[in-house]
């Protein structure tokens, strides 16, 4: 791994050209998500009442950010990712100079991680003013941290997708049937203890599952049983993510 | 003068496809180095295992001593790259594109502001400094892919095919630059199809042809060996070669068919062309032999995919 601080030559590169489309972005980022936490939070929430002793809105949130991260960091490394390699050509003359395709593949998905917490952050603050609010400013920062860590996991994963994507259209088979399955089986909308056991153990091979559970936690303050695994199973799957996302990019990039 | 860049037996393979078959050359400090041949003949690949951004499959090649690999971050810090596609970043700006690839270099901030101003002036693109990419012309563009490989003032200029698409003045104004470049010093490595360009800029050249160098040395020598001083075009049926050939008794000289025409290459063509004149043909032409000659001689007419 021929890394170095040149990643943050990457991520400064993808800032300056952010700044012309940080408007149409926020938009995008928090569309999918905010709809989620209206039609379900507020229409659903509704009818279910209170749920596990606090409103169903409470018990959405913590699932809502994880996931508007989710969301962000992989589509940023997908589509933005393949556009840049394959359309632009920018990485061919990128990693001529000093900046190795190791910290070119590297910066993208800090900034997909950035991107993230950026559309988290948002979230957060639609919460907020929705009265849902984290227990304690230590929280907050904690729930800050969890996203930029879930944002690089998930952008370290659309790397893997990105290196072997033929075109675009081959990002539909990830996102429809992996990502958007993930919303629903990870907990976000409702627990997962009435699932039949086979689901349950699905559930637990999804690393948005625990990024739920920590991201609960993290919001309540309450420690839940199980959360040194479910943050075990996060940072290893990271480093095992982000080390093959990096070297199959860099055969992608260098030939 | 010392050779700066030194390969040996440089191969570079694509599972079953050898690219780059065996080659050795030197390219000496403070030269123009050029490699001419048709598409697919390794020119890219080669130059691309100089800059250290293609794996070698074996055999080795130096930059400035030392030895050019994918990791080695040292030679591309002293190379500026002149790609053959047009690689800018179309989110930036003129100003932004080279602001970027200056941090790339490590350039400290306080030089790149005044670095930038002066390869804009140098390639005539201070008034589109805040232009969007798609707002400027292809000959724009190749400008500022010349600055943007200047940022670093490399010392050795890597241009693969550095003006396709461009019109005579853009074409020359680039050339222009690369002169002014080579005459400052800087150590030059030019691919191209265009022979004219090998003339104008080339010390040396080799000619590449299915991965391998057929031959090399000054443009001038290679025309001189291969083809003589003029080139003899006549444009008769096929037929009548043999007749045509008999005819010209002691004045024949090097002679090949292609397609409808029939060329002599001649170190001196009047002895000839007083016996074409006697036949009173209609489409004849005599002219000084070029590089082009050389080209296709060593490669083939036929064409190239």
């Amino acid at each position: 791994m021929n890394l170095s601080y040149r990643i943050y030559y990457v991520f400064f590169r993808n800032l300056i050209s952010y700044k012309r489309f940080i408007v149409p972005t926020f938009v995008v980022s928090l569309g999918q998500p905010l709809f989620y936490l209206i039609t379900f939070g507020i229409g659903l929430g509704a009818y279910l009442g209170y749920f596990g002793g606090k409103p169903y809105l409470q018990f959405l949130v913590p699932g809502i950010l994880v996931s508007s991260v989710m969301l962000s960091s992989t589509f940023e490394c997908l589509y933005y990712t393949f556009v840049k390699m394959v359309h632009q050509k920018l990485y061919v003359s990128m990693i001529a100079t000093p900046v190795s395709a190791e910290d070119t593949v590297a910066g993208e998905v800090a900034w997909g991680a950035f991107r993230g917490l950026i559309s988290g952050s948002l979230m957060l603050v639609v919460a907020m003013f929705m009265k849902v609010v984290p227990v304690s400013i230590i929280n907050a920062l904690l729930l800050l941290f969890l996203m930029a860590f879930v944002g690089t996991l998930f952008g370290s994963l659309a790397m893997i997708v990105t290196s072997f994507a033929p075109n675009f259209d081959f990002f539909n088979y990830y996102t429809e049937l992996i990502i958007t399955p993930m919303l629903f089986f990870s907990g976000v909308f409702f627990p997962l203890d009435k699932f039949p056991d086979w689901m349950k153990v699905l559930a637990k091979f999804l690393p948005l599952t625990h990024a739920v559970n920590i991201s609960r936690a993290a919001f309540t303050g309450e420690t839940a049983s199980g959360l040194t695994n479910d943050f075990l199973y996060l940072v290893l799957l990271q480093i095992a993510a982000f080390y093959t996302g990096v070297k199959l990019m860099k055969r992608r990039l260098i030939k | 003068m010392d050779s700066v860049i030194v390969a040996k037996d440089l191969t570079k393979k694509f599972d079953d496809f050898t690219a780059v078959d065996h080659i050795s050359f030197e390219i000496k400090e403070r030269e123009c180095f050029g490699f001419l041949g048709p598409n697919g003949a390794g020119k890219t690949t080669t130059i691309k295992m100089i800059h250290c951004v293609s794996p070698i499959t074996s055999g080795s090649v130096t930059v400035f001593g030392e030895k050019s690999h994918i990791d080695n971050r040292r030679i591309k810090r002293e190379t500026g790259v002149i790609p053959q596609e047009i690689t800018l970043d179309e989110d930036l700006t003129v100003y932004e594109n080279l602001l970027v690839f200056a941090k790339f270099f490590d350039i400290p901030g306080r030089v790149i502001k005044e670095r930038i101003a002066e390869l804009l002036d140098f390639v005539e693109l201070d008034a589109k400094r805040n232009s969007k990419i798609d707002e400027i012309s292809t000959g724009m563009k190749r400008r500022l892919l010349v600055a943007r490989a200047l940022l670093n003032k490399p010392r050795l200029i890597i241009a693969d095919e550095p003006t396709t698409g461009l019109d005579p003045q853009a074409r020359h104004l680039i050339w222009q630059r690369l002169r002014s470049l080579k005459s400052q010093g800087t150590t030059l490595i030019l691919t191209t199809q265009y022979m004219e360009e090998a003339e104008q800029l080339c010390d040396r050249i080799v000619v590449m042809h299915q991965g391998h160098i057929l031959k090399e040395g000054t443009p001038r020598k290679l025309i001189q060996d291969e083809i003589g001083a003029e080139v003899v075009e006549i444009r008769i049926p096929e037929e009548e070669d043999d007749r045509l050939i008999a005819h010209m008794g002691d004045a024949s000289c090097g002679h090949e068919r292609a397609g409808d025409t029939l060329y002599f290459y001649c170190r001196d063509g009047h002895e000839l062309m007083r016996k074409v004149v006697d036949l009173n043909l209609s489409n004849v032409l005599n002219r000084p032999a070029t590089l082009e000659d050389v080209f296709l001689k060593l490669t083939g007419r036929s064409l190239i995919e």
